[in-house]
């Protein structure tokens, strides 16, 4: 909300100091968003046109007599057009600074010494379009002499504040000044209301509410006004606060809704047909043009005010064309309804249509505000010459607030510290809380029987009292304390395994990306449009675009990106750890991936299956299995399954050829996806001593067709028990291997834990493996 | 014969002796040193040509001639072994002088990076566990009951608006908050109970400098007998410590949350200018950067759980990591945590 410190300071004593005003909203939960400095002025008065005359020697210039208060007047001259005698105008005396960085100098017009300027409402710094072109008018009420920029207090900035939705109090001039009256100790004024009501005018209005979402309704009639221009105090604050004035009327009522936090509306009486409205709700379909002249069509969230022609009005939201004020307008029925919150937001998202009243009124007003603010406005209207009937109200009565019981002891078990039972009750008593100390029996801390204001209906239990004792006293005397420790058993395994498996991989060299989970439709139907199977991925209903209307099915894609854009950057090691989505019955699911990927480099598919298997034996304390296996994304012929205990815990791969072309990397990219949800818990692995006898080294070359894979023969050489371990470390094709025959280059080693090894037993353990892998491979030992 | 020949052979060791001496001190290095072992000692050396000698020699002699030359040969190994030993000093001497270009690149290392809001989650993380608290993770698709219902944000509260969330279906969206672990977390496990939640969230905004639709918070939920707002704010200037360096303080100021009441922001001193203000880029002059939204757990949210709220208390934060992690990197622009690009991650490692 947009506040002038200038209109706060109408109703409270506030320092000097705006940092001190901004820094006590801050404290009171009211941040400022936004400081707007205004322009420096100086040495402007008001001033009477008493003589006015043409200037001998220019025919566009006036020569004004003017009197500012002192015995001396001032000859001023100007080219205004829209001055004369009687008028109270601003005065720049000579020397004044202005805004733009004019200042006033003595000068000679024409031959004639001109003893200042009448300005503008542009060289106070407000916006010149929003005024009379020409000389800013202002009220003959004001003192000849008076220091404009002090009065109006022009210099002081304006500032953004930021108002937490539970408070639509403060979205209003008076409400924020009482937060700042309270905090800093001060009385706050609150604005007059007294109407001296016309009981004797006609009063034949008549309201009829339809609809269980119009709560409160008060209206009256204002007869004998004439539309004008705002005297310069209501359209200047209108104008710091961003508001444009208009006319009087229409100002009043924006006035009031800034000051007090009530929307309201005004109709034209005369053009209200059969002076009867009716508050129901839309219908769907239903046409109609408001006041901002465009058409609109409504459906049934909305709510209308109608006259015998139809809808005039949507409630809450916008007034219509068909009775707004307009410069012959001489009488109006003043409307301050209370609407239920929700339904006027729902109403104003279904019209794309949020307005300053919209958004008051859809955060639920207290009903009393209504009475308020029509007695405000009626008030101001009579100011401007109405006579004005008495209110009436339709719909709820405006009952006094629940008290909340504020239990003793209640403050310090939620904060923490101490305040004396005085201290509570004064800290609430000075937001207008009132607050009884019902006695109690001996020994027994006293509770606080608390009655919120009016104004306060997001007041409810003693927790909500709490905090505005806080505020008040401030959220400083909370001391920081370390909390005691209570035994749970809550665990972080999951959390744990997280932060180990991206470590890990870290310490193998790969570097952790973080990538947005949501992405258009091309990324699946890319894959399928290259014969890669995709499930229907999870769809998003209220995208913020097509490029992000899908929950990501595979990390894959994102780490494609990366590599194919530093492709200088070579080998490259990424991965990411995340969630993948997955659609389904009853509901869609996700689940927890690790991709890493692997481009460039000597064998990049043999670095990361390393890499991974290391991974998984740090992870589950045990030495993974690698089989063959399909997964998408990768090389059918190119895939190994990794097998954990019973269960496939991920693949890795070199990329099928098929997205290495669509995604512009190398077909030697390998990737590897793990199921982290799937990976079993790590067990302790059992320690084997080392055998005290020495072991013997043996390479065994073996020829065997290629599709004999060597992960299987080292199983079977691990089958002989003097083996203990055995890996292949060459692979031969060529003429000395034979066509479709490759040869596998071994590297055992035996070991005894009962003797040495004996070159006869090692040549028996040797020749026994030789015959297995014959038997099970059809395998030819070489040379 | 007798004594020349005794004579004679103790002749022959002598003169052996002299050149034995002579090359050994022209020996420059271990190499030569063995070459002349070899020559003089060696089993065709030319000792092994004065000991054929003996049996020339008479009888009687033969022990003694035996003898003498088992002394020359050794006194002829200590010469050895003593030189030998000078030589390898001189050569470990010289290898001292010995100097590389220690300023020459090695081959690039082979080392990765987790990500910087991995980080600093983990940092968070390790502070908290210390303190007895546990770190649980929780699903990204929350049911819109545990998003808000749960968290006493009824359908129509104006809350829901500041919380623009993407809908899978009516009754579910990516959460919007990691708040909703609090829901589950205490739904699971009885009071007491001290958690951390890190994860991401989700919020309908459009892409730019400060926001992404996908970011991460760490939540804190602590419920237990006799838990305050004091113990919150001990907590939080904990973390802060263990994340900006131990002169960190945090300040509360007054907002709404509607699953805490009371509710604050939660302000961390500036670590770049100390609070002081002024010009500092990091805080914009304020000298105070908000970091997340606490507050004491609403009654209505220990019901909704199946918490007795006159019994127990507590307290819950969020705070977004990216937030923190741009403070601590001096990172202006939030998008650099999902663009990856290289030497990132490993600049902030």
């Amino acid at each position: 909300m947009r506040v002038p410190i200038a209109w706060l300071r109408d109703y409270a004593d506030l320092p000097a100091d705006a940092d001190d005003i901004i820094a006590r909203l801050a404290a009171l939960g009211f941040p400022v968003d936004d400081v707007e400095t205004r322009p420096e002025l100086t040495n402007v008065v008001v001033g009477r046109i008493t003589k006015l005359e043409r200037h001998p020697n220019a025919d566009r210039l006036q020569l004004c007599t003017v009197d500012v208060g002192s015995e001396k007047t001032l000859l001023i001259a100007t080219a205004a057009t829209n001055v004369a005698e009687g008028q109270t105008v601003p005065v720049a005396r000579i020397g004044a600074k202005l805004a733009g960085g004019l200042t006033i100098a003595p000068r000679k017009m024409r031959g004639i010494d001109s003893e200042g300027m009448l300005i503008s409402a542009e060289e106070i710094g407000l916006p010149g379009e929003w005024f009379e072109d020409g000389i800013m008018q202002l009220e003959p009420s004001i003192r000849l002499g008076t220091d404009l920029i002090a009065y109006f207090r022009l210099t002081d900035p304006v500032l953004e504040v930021d108002v937490t939705p539970n408070r639509p109090d403060a979205l209003s001039v008076v409400g924020l000044a009482r937060e700042l009256a309270a905090s800093f100790g001060v009385a706050l004024h609150e604005p007059p209301v007294d109407v001296q009501y016309d009981v004797d005018g006609a009063d034949d209005a008549r309201v009829t509410i339809e609809t269980v979402d119009c709560k409160r309704f008060v209206y009256q009639r204002a007869s004998g006004l004439r539309v004008r221009p705002a005297k310069a105090s209501m359209r200047i604050r209108l104008a710091l606060a961003g508001q444009r004035p208009l006319n009087n009327l229409v100002d009043i009522s924006n006035f009031v809704m800034l000051e007090l936090g009530q929307p309201l509306h005004f109709f034209d009486w005369d053009r209200v047909a059969g002076k009867h409205l009716v508050v129901r709700d839309a219908r769907d379909g239903e046409r109609f043009t408001t006041l901002d002249d465009q058409e609109r069509t409504l459906d049934a969230r909305a709510i209308v005010i109608c006259d015998d022609d139809g809808p005039t009005s949507i409630a809450g939201i916008m007034g219509g064309q068909r009775s707004e004020v307009e410069p012959s307008t001489s009488e109006v029925l003043i409307e301050a309804a209370t609407w239920t919150g929700p339904r006027i937001r729902r109403a104003s998202g279904a019209l794309k249509l949020r307005t300053e009243a919209s958004s008051r009124f859809e955060k639920s007003l207290p009903l009393a505000l209504a009475d308020v603010g029509a007695a405000r406005a009626a008030h101001l209207l009579e100011q401007e010459g109405a006579s004005v009937s008495m209110p009436h109200a339709a719909g709820k009565p405006a009952v006094a607030a629940a008290a909340v019981t504020l239990p003793g002891g209640e403050v310090e078990r939620l904060l923490g510290f101490t305040l004396t039972d005085d201290e509570i009750e004064r800290a609430l008593a000075s937001l207008g809380f009132k607050v009884a100390r019902p006695s109690t029996s001996s020994g027994q801390a006293a509770s606080f029987v608390v009655t919120p204001p009016y104004w306060r209906g997001d007041i409810a239990i003693a927790a909500d009292l709490v905090e505005e004792v806080a505020r008040v006293v401030g959220y400083d005397r909370v001391r920081a304390e370390v909390p005691p420790v209570a035994p749970q058993d809550v665990d972080s395994a999951e959390f744990d395994r997280e932060t180990e498996l991206a470590t890990t991989l870290a310490g193998l060299g790969y570097t952790e990306a973080i990538s947005l989970s949501l992405q258009p439709a091309s990324v699946a139907e890319t894959w399928r449009a290259n014969g890669i199977a995709v499930d229907e991925p999870v769809q998003i209903t209220n995208p913020l675009s097509e490029d992000q209307r899908f929950m990501r099915f595979s990390i894959a894609p994102a780490l494609l990106g990366f590599a194919a854009r530093d492709r200088a950057v070579r080998p490259y090691r990424v991965f990411e750890l995340g969630h993948v989505f997955h659609d389904g019955q009853p509901e869609p699911s996700e689940t927890v991936q690790l991709t890493a990927l692997h481009a460039g480099g000597e064998s990049a598919f043999g670095r990361l299956t390393s890499d991974v298997l290391a991974l998984l034996r740090r992870i589950t304390g045990a030495d993974a299995r690698v089989e063959r296996g399909t997964f998408p994304s990768l090389h059918p012929g190119k895939t190994a399954a990794l097998r954990s205990g019973d269960s496939v815990v991920g693949y890795v791969g070199v990329i099928d050829p098929r997205l290495a072309r669509v995604y512009d990397v190398a077909d030697t990219t390998a990737l590897a996806t793990l199921f982290v949800d799937a990976l079993p818990p790590h067990v302790a692995p059992k320690y084997v001593p080392p055998s005290k006898f020495p072991a013997v080294d043996r390479d065994l070359a073996v020829v065997v067709a290629l599709d004999v894979l060597a992960g299987d023969l080292v199983d079977a050489v691990r089958g002989e028990p003097l083996v203990r371990s055995a890996t292949v470390f060459d692979e031969y094709r060529g003429p000395q291997a034979g066509e479709g025959k490759k040869s596998l280059a071994l590297r055992i080693v035996l070991q005894s834990d009962e003797k040495t090894l004996t070159d006869e037993d090692a040549d028996a353990a040797l020749a026994r493996i030789v015959a297995t892998l014959r038997e099970r491979f059809g395998a030819v030992p070489r040379g | 014969m007798t004594t020349t020949g005794m004579n004679s052979l103790e002749e022959n060791l002598a003169s052996l002796t002299a050149r034995f001496d002579e090359a050994v001190a022209n020996a420059p290095d271990a190499h030569a040193l063995d070459e002349v072992r070899v020559a003089f000692l060696g089993r065709s050396g030319e000792v092994t040509t004065v000991r054929r000698g003996i049996g020339a020699l008479p009888p009687a002699e033969r022990p003694n001639a035996g003898k003498v030359i088992n002394a020359a040969v050794e006194a002829l190994e200590a010469k050895l072994a003593e030189a030998l030993a000078r030589v390898e000093r001189a050569g470990l001497e010289r290898s001292l002088e010995d100097a590389i270009d220690v300023t020459f690149p090695g081959p690039r290392a082979n080392i990765g990076a987790i990500h910087p809001v991995r980080r600093v989650g983990m940092e968070v993380a390790r502070f908290f566990t210390r303190h007895g608290f546990a770190v649980v993770l929780g699903p990204e698709i929350e049911t819109d009951a545990n998003n808000f219902d749960a968290l006493n944000i009824p359908p129509d509260h104006p809350a829901r608006e500041g919380l623009d969330s993407f809908y899978l279906r009516p009754d579910l969206v990516l959460r919007t908050h990691t708040s909703p672990m609090q829901v589950r977390s205490m739904r699971k496990h009885g009071p007491p109970i001290a958690i951390i939640v890190p994860g991401k969230a989700y919020r309908r905004d459009a892409v730019d400098a400060r926001h992404l639709y996908m970011f991460y918070q760490v939540e804190g939920l602590m419920v237990g007998h006799g838990i305050h707002f004091g113990h919150l704010k001990g907590m939080l200037v904990g973390m802060c410590r263990e994340l900006f360096g131990p002169s960190a303080d945090v300040r509360f100021r007054p907002s709404f949350f509607p699953f805490t009441e009371p509710s604050a922001e939660i302000d961390v001193k500036c670590p770049a200018c100390e609070g002081r203000g002024g010009v500092c880029r990091t805080c914009g002059g304020s000298g105070w950067i908000e970091i997340g939204g606490s507050g004491m757990v609403h009654p209505n949210v220990l019901r909704s759980v199946g918490y007795d709220p006159d019994a127990v208390t507590g307290w819950a934060f969020g705070c977004g990591l990216e937030r923190i992690a741009m403070k601590r990197h001096d990172i202006n622009d939030i998008r650099a945590f999902v663009e990856n690009m290289p030497g990132f991650a490993e600049a902030l490692a």
